[in-house]
């Protein structure tokens, strides 16, 4: 199963990719939780709560900034999920105008897979668009719920 | 025409909500499936898929000869977090909860 997740953001691909990368960064708009990595292909990185809990690993296949990341995925935030295996995510970056478009694929799913392996992806980019073309954190219930 | 506007626009018809619901259920189809899902000629169905791919709410995709349909669910919850978020505040969702309950009680 592939899903596709769209978004315009006014910014530029390099500041763009820095949001993506940078640990302190993701942790703004992606549920509070930390990534950390050292952004090489084939490197490994991890997500983590603030305490140190890991909420997800994976690896860096693809590392061409501020253009294309492709990375492996597997969710360790909770049982429910532990047993999906692991899935692909491709991160796109596009200029267009004074904007980018930013476009994310998650796909390796399997059939019916469970959706909050891929429900949360809506939010985050809303919050990653706030937080970039703003500089506020989104503060919808639940967007920080590991910060 | 803003981004906002737009999207409003685009679910402001039974149709493409419907189409939604279609992609919602299985993602990735080709016009050929979705036209087969509405009763409306082929061209019609293009028409609302290229209103909502103006939207947003429908990113394609090239496969082989075949062209792929996906939602994408990103600009409903931009829509979310600006316009619906603030009114659905504690004290309005318990009169929502109390308006579901009492509806199912008659």
């Amino acid at each position: 199963m592939e899903k596709v997740f769209e978004i315009y953001i006014r910014t530029t691909p390099e500041r763009l990719w820095e949001a993506i990368t940078d640990g302190e960064t993701r942790s703004k708009y992606q549920f509070g939780a930390r990534i950390e990595s050292d952004w090489k292909p084939g490197s490994r990185y991890e997500m983590s709560n603030p305490s140190g809990t890991l909420l997800g690993e994976g690896e860096n296949l693809e590392v061409d900034p501020p253009r294309r990341l492709v990375q492996t995925m597997l969710a360790l935030w909770g049982d429910d999920v532990k047993s999906e295996g692991t899935s692909r995510i491709t991160w796109e970056i596009e200029p267009v105008g004074d904007s980018c478009r930013l476009l994310v694929t998650h796909d390796h799913l399997a059939d019916g897979a469970n959706p909050q392996l891929y429900g949360g992806w809506p939010m985050i980019l809303s919050g990653l668009k706030t937080w970039i073309e703003t500089g506020e954190v989104l503060t919808t219930p639940g967007s920080l719920m590991y910060g | 025409m803003g981004d906002d506007d737009r999207v409003f626009k685009a679910l402001a018809d039974p149709t493409r909500r419907l189409l939604l619901d279609r992609l919602f259920e299985r993602d990735g189809r080709t016009l050929t499936e979705l036209e087969s899902e509405v009763a409306m000629t082929r061209f019609g169905v293009m028409k609302h898929l290229r209103l909502l791919e103006d939207a947003g709410l429908v990113v394609t995709r090239r496969s082989g000869r075949e062209k792929l349909h996906f939602l994408n669910p990103v600009p409903i919850r931009l829509l979310h977090d600006r316009w619906i978020d603030k009114y659905t505040e504690p004290h309005v969702s318990a009169l929502v909860d109390l308006k579901t309950e009492l509806e199912e009680m008659a």
